[in-house]
């Protein structure tokens, strides 16, 4: 379970500060496919970054299994993000100059596996999202669904609790965004939590939780059986 | 883990091709600046040593005329004076087959100091220019009154014209005494018979030749030459030394003449006591009669010598100078004496000087490289900064990011250094062919010795990390939000 408590962060943009969120509380349920809509400049992706420990809040409190992460040093941030947290994101973010396979093994290969281990792993990993027949290649080598679903076996390599995804379908066509989706809506039957940030309400159509967000703050709230 | 890191680090350097090989060039020459200037430096060196410790650090020298320190000693004066006399360049052997052999009326005039006949006087000869030669020192009066000494000699060296029949010109004529040929045959160069036999009998008319001069003037054991007019018979051919003052700042040598003045011509140019020893020891282009005949038959009064004295194993060497100087007053003679250890550390001295001074200016080419590798980096930090983000959203910490970068540079630096190593040995091992005969010390090697590779290896990697630390510092310290935001 992620708890957000009365959460604010404020960003420095040259001379302006910019209020992204504005005291947001919120429960994010375990095993749950959850779903955060809003217009850009909402606050949807900083509170990702929050959940994600990407980032910490310039006030308020997150709490992940009890624990706060607002305290964590540097290096333990990193620590959670390798074991409890697996990204997704819009642009992809695989490194260029590997394969397909090393983006896929690179979490673990930070994490002190042997690259024997990491390399079975992220077979596996690239299995799960069918592509071991793209194993060797570069992201340039890629498509865009490609890339993504490499990006995404790459988030499951470490088998994290939570799979935090800031609009993974953004640049794709339809279809391979609904295969996107197919996929990540699939890991919740594996008890992962999976939190979507997107503006597509087609996505929002399948959360167990969906939150809008405008100018920073919770706008509303729906649980799975009022959103279906 | 580190090797996982090391084997991300490796792929980004071979996906960046160009620009890491650019880097890694900036390094490789200044690396290579660095290892050939030192191993040259050092082969230098050592085979200078090597050449005083042929002749022996218990040797003193007592050159003639006081003229101050012990550089200085012999060729303070010479500049004038012997300049005149002597260091007519044009002295050096006119080697015409085709003509029959015959010197300008040039170099007649300038370097007649026994032109001709030798039973002419040196009209120009005089009291104070025979002191500048010789210091009149009697070796077994000197013996006597320093006792620390336990043998002395003197040397004297004399300009000759020399006639083959086919060939003339003036020659270097040294003339050691039997006594000083069985001392110090180190002095010069071991006096190393190659062919004939060295000097039996001191009424005869017997000349021993240098190789240079032997086939220069196409000689061999048997034949009569005149050296200022009167007959000799050669005896014995020396063995070639390792040296030649060929190339410096000689052209009648460069040209394949012979080089008679060259000892005159040391005096009389620069004058250091190491170019005094270097002409003795150089035997190649000399001939040597025996003190003992050329006394008897050459007028020895234009003739410089110097008097070589072995100090007794286990005394003070500046303590001998101070008797010997002491026993030069005592005899009413002029001379400076110089132990090869002197000459010895002052020659390392200004090679030490020369190699520190060439090996800053090539250490500003590697600090170059080391800019440019930063530069490079701090680029690649810019380039990276999404990849940075990546990185640390899959777990990455700050200091394995800096890790990364700092091995990244580490490598491009150890790269760059290898490759410089490899380059400057080779180039080392070609300027030491090049240098060795115009440095005047023959054949000697570049010295690459464990000392230096592994210095360079280690400075090349430390200088590629440190140069990348910044930049690798500022990559870990990105905020991974930021960075992911960065295109």
């Amino acid at each position: 379970m992620l708890v957000l408590q009365d959460v604010y962060k404020t960003y420095r943009m040259g001379d302006t500060d910019v209020r992204a969120l504005r005291g947001v509380s919120l429960e994010l349920p375990p095993a749950a496919f959850s779903v955060i809509m809003g217009p850009s400049g909402s606050g949807k992706s900083t509170l990702m970054h929050l959940a994600g420990c990407l980032d910490v809040p310039t006030s308020g409190c997150v709490e992940y299994g009890g624990h706060d992460l607002t305290v964590l040093s540097s290096r333990e941030r990193a620590a959670f993000r390798a074991a409890e947290v697996g990204f997704v994101f819009q642009k992809y973010n695989l490194v260029a100059n590997l394969s397909a396979m090393d983006n896929v093994a690179l979490p673990l290969l930070l994490g002190g596996s042997t690259t024997k281990q990491a390399h079975g792993r992220a077979r596996e990993a690239l299995e799960t999202v069918d592509l071991l027949d793209r194993i060797g290649h570069r992201p340039a080598k890629l498509s865009g669904g490609e890339q993504q679903r490499v990006a995404i076996a790459r988030a499951l390599i470490g088998d994290p609790a939570m799979i935090l995804a800031d609009e993974p379908t953004g640049n794709l066509d339809t279809a391979t965004g609904d295969r996107i989706l197919e996929l990540l809506h699939g890991l919740t039957e594996e008890d992962k939590s999976v939190i979507v940030v997107t503006h597509n309400p087609e996505i929002a159509a399948e959360a167990d939780l969906l939150v809008h967000l405008r100018d920073g703050r919770i706008e509303s709230l729906q649980r799975a059986e009022v959103a279906r | 883990m580190s090797l996982n890191l090391l084997r991300l680090a490796l792929k980004n350097i071979g996906s960046r091709k160009t620009r890491s090989w650019l880097t890694i060039l900036g390094v490789l020459v200044g690396v290579t600046a660095v290892v050939a200037l030192l191993s040259i430096g050092t082969g230098v060196q050592e085979a200078v040593l090597q050449q005083f410790e042929d002749i022996g650090y218990d040797i003193i020298l007592i050159a003639p005329m006081n003229a101050g320190g012990p550089g200085r000693a012999v060729g303070g004066p010479g500049s004038g004076a012997m300049g005149g006399r002597f260091a007519a360049p044009s002295a050096a052997l006119v080697d015409d087959s085709s003509s029959g052999g015959l010197f300008s009326p040039d170099s007649l005039g300038a370097g007649s100091s026994e032109a001709g006949d030798a039973q002419e006087q040196p009209d120009r000869a005089d009291e104070a220019l025979g002191r500048m030669l010789s210091s009149g020192l009697d070796t077994d009066l000197l013996l006597t009154k320093v006792p620390q000494l336990v043998e002395a000699g003197t040397l004297g060296t004399q300009i000759h014209p020399v006639d083959t029949g086919a060939t003339t010109g003036f020659l270097r004529v040294s003339t050691p005494s039997m006594e000083f040929l069985e001392s110090f045959p180190s002095v010069l160069g071991g006096f190393e018979i190659a062919g004939g036999r060295t000097f039996t009998n001191v009424a005869e008319n017997q000349v021993v030749v240098g190789a240079r001069s032997a086939e220069l003037l196409q000689l061999a054991v048997g034949d009569s030459i005149s050296i200022g007019g009167i007959p000799f018979v050669v005896v014995g051919i020396l063995e070639a030394s390792d040296q030649s003052v060929e190339g410096a700042g000689d052209a009648a040598s460069e040209e394949g003449g012979l080089s008679g003045q060259s000892l005159a011509q040391n005096l009389g140019s620069s004058g250091s006591a190491d170019l005094v020893l270097r002409g003795m020891t150089n035997t190649d282009d000399s001939l040597f009669v025996l003190d003992e005949r050329a006394s008897e038959v050459f007028d020895t009064r234009g003739a410089m010598s110097v008097t070589i004295a072995r100090v007794e194993p286990g005394a003070s060497i500046s303590e001998t100078k101070d008797a010997i100087n002491v026993a030069i007053g005592l005899q009413e003679a002029t001379g400076t004496p110089i132990s090869i250890q002197e000459v010895a550390d002052e020659i390392q001295g200004t090679l030490s000087l020369i190699e520190t001074v060439l090996a800053s200016i090539a250490a500003v080419a590697l600090i170059v490289g080391g800019v440019g590798l930063m530069n490079t980096m701090y680029t690649a930090v810019l380039e990276r900064t999404r990849e940075i983000g990546i990185l640390k959203s899959v777990g990455a910490r700050d200091g394995q990011v800096m890790t990364l970068f700092l091995i990244d540079s580490g490598l491009m630096g150890l790269i760059g250094g290898v490759l410089g190593l490899l380059l400057g040995s080779l180039l080392s091992l070609f300027g030491t062919r090049l240098l060795g005969p115009s440095l005047g010390v023959g054949s000697f090697t570049p010295v690459i010795d464990a000392g230096l590779v592994g210095g360079v290896l280690a400075f090349s990697f430390v200088l590629g990390a440190l140069s990348g630390a910044w930049p690798a510092w500022r990559a870990s310290r990105l905020n991974p939000v930021d960075a992911l935001a960065a295109e």
